[in-house]
């Protein structure tokens, strides 16, 4: 999968999973103001769930201080994750050890 | 020139512009153009219309014959139309909206036929393209180009066998917007419009379908069109970035994503007009255009701040008197910082937050956060985001009444009276703030 480091993480991804699907609908109900209908998947498109741009940058902001790390900043590969699978994925390709 | 002969020297057969429900030839656009034309002799004209064909067949009618022609923002108020319109002494408005016109009735007309035939002016000085500054930070203002200056950077590349095909992302009134239609109707190329109230995906399968090669949108969009599941139906040959700061990362992405596009980010503003473009796949901007002055634009860097020289725009705001530029030089605003042998910018030296093109000035957030009643002092500021660009963060000295779940009760309470990119992402809590010697909240990070 893209975005996945070939040095492998310090969190299993499965670890992070639970943290990032829960901060997410956290976000979700808080940014659109209703809660979040339907399965997320890991082939959800993350911008097609009904969050907007904004919300999910500041899912991201909610992330970094809560996993204290930020992979866009940490990550060089010139990629943006569209699905869950993938978000999940690029945040655990770029834990830091 | 004018646009109608710039447009008489393209194949007439050649389509011009493509949305969801029409095409529109290039000899169609040049017939109405010619046919309208005695109707904008010497007037003072706006247009307003979803339409961009409509407006299309206006500019080319009315480019080299009409005084002025001012071009009314797709999300214009009643109230602020008819203050635009005043300010620009416009004497006719044509429109396919009258009813979000009624306030300026009377000088509101449906159709450019219903325009008198004006006798031929004495003299033709070029007209006059006014368009409105954004406006989301204070009063929108006027800003006089030529045609000249708005295609001073429109590369015509007439003799390439494959027609390019200009996708349109922009609200075609707004300086970036016009950039597009100028770029694809002077080359002679084809621009795709999709339906502005559709959903992103909607338009970019749109644009996909159009085969559209060539599009142009702000770092904030890209990075939705890239994280959208339709990014990879594009197949673009130029992917363009200008209106926030590009990053590395948007600029290796787009390059990954489309490999073989030129991709090229560009500095402009309405009062600016275009100052520069750099294709070298890196966020900011060489240090040795400061040296190089080509077709009457120029840069400086003012204490830490750019400032652009352009002669192709007109000095003064149109209206209210207020100063565009100073001896040409317009402060743009930016500030930027040397490092190495490339500027890079670092935001707005007034402090105002770039959120994904919504601007926010930290001091009306602050005014919020002091009104709370166990808020003690605010300090707002930018936090950056890889995909935004940035966000509103707030440092805050808590009273000694706070309760201790203060933190969710700021949050609801700064929901109902801020617009959401204007809500603090970050609050931190913190002991003291930093004062200026004037007594103020320093606003440095």
């Amino acid at each position: 999968m893209r975005g996945q480091s070939e040095h492998g993480a310090c969190m299993p991804r499965n670890k992070l999973e639970p943290i990032i699907r829960a901060l997410f609908l956290q976000t979700f109900a808080e940014h659109t103001g209703a809660p979040h209908e339907g399965a997320l998947e890991e082939s959800t498109v993350l911008l097609e769930t009904g969050l907007d741009s904004l919300g999910f940058a500041i899912l991201v902001t909610r992330l970094e201080e809560e996993l204290q790390f930020d992979p866009f900043t940490l990550s060089k590969d010139p990629y943006y994750p569209t699905t869950f699978g993938e978000f999940v994925a690029f945040y655990a390709a770029n834990e830091p050890r | 020139m004018t646009l109608l002969n710039a447009l008489e020297s393209v194949d007439a057969t050649r389509t011009a512009i493509v949305t969801p429900a029409h095409s529109h030839c290039f000899g169609e656009l040049v017939g109405r153009g010619r046919e309208l034309a005695r109707r904008f002799r010497g007037a003072r004209v706006a247009a307003y219309s979803t339409d961009i064909a409509l407006a299309t067949q206006i500019f080319t009618a009315a480019d080299g014959v009409a005084s002025c022609v001012l071009l009314l923002p797709q999300d214009v108020s009643q109230n602020l139309a008819r203050e635009l319109c005043k300010r620009a002494r416009i004497q006719a408005v044509v429109t396919d909206a009258p009813e979000k016109l009624a306030c300026i009735a009377d000088i509101v007309v449906n159709s450019p036929l219903d325009l008198p035939v004006r006798e031929a002016a004495a003299s033709c000085t070029p007209t006059q393209w006014i368009l409105s500054t954004s406006g989301t930070t204070s009063t929108p203002k006027l800003v006089s180009h030529s045609l000249a200056g708005l295609t001073r950077t429109t590369r015509t590349g007439r003799s390439r066998s494959v027609v390019p095909i200009w996708g349109m992302l922009y609200d075609y009134t707004r300086f970036a917007g016009l950039q597009v239609l100028m770029q694809s109707l002077l080359s002679g190329a084809t621009l795709a419009k999709p339906d502005h109230d559709a959903a992103l995906d909607a338009q970019l399968k749109f644009l996909a379908s159009a085969g559209c090669t060539h599009l142009s949108a702000t770092p904030s969009l890209w990075r939705n069109i890239l994280m959208s599941g339709a990014a990879d139906q594009l197949g673009l040959r130029q992917v363009t970035l200008g209106g926030e700061i590009a990053d590395q990362r948007i600029l290796d992405s787009l390059a990954h994503t489309y490999p073989s596009a030129r991709i090229t980010h560009i500095f402009a503003s309405t009062e600016a007009g275009v100052g520069f473009s750099v294709n070298d796949g890196k966020p900011g901007f060489p240090a040795e255009y400061l040296n190089t002055s080509t077709s009457g634009v120029a840069l400086d860097v003012r204490e830490g701040t750019l400032w652009v020289r352009n002669e192709l725009v007109a000095a003064d705001y149109v209206g209210d008197g207020g100063a565009v530029s100073s001896d040409g030089w317009v402060d743009t605003g930016d500030l930027v910082e040397k490092i190495g042998s490339r500027y890079l910018f670092k935001g707005r030296r007034s402090g105002v937050i770039n959120v994904g093109g919504n601007k926010v000035h930290p001091e009306e957030v602050e005014r919020v956060l002091i009104a709370h009643p166990h808020v003690v002092m605010a300090r707002v500021f930018a936090k950056s985001n890889p995909i935004v660009g940035a966000l509103v963060a707030a440092s805050i000295v808590r009273g000694p009444d706070a309760p201790s779940e203060f933190r969710s009760e700021l949050r609801h309470y700064l929901k109902s009276r801020l617009a959401p990119h204007m809500l603090p992402a970050v609050l931190e809590f913190t002991d003291a703030l930093a004062l200026s010697s004037g007594g103020k909240v320093t606003r440095q990070n």
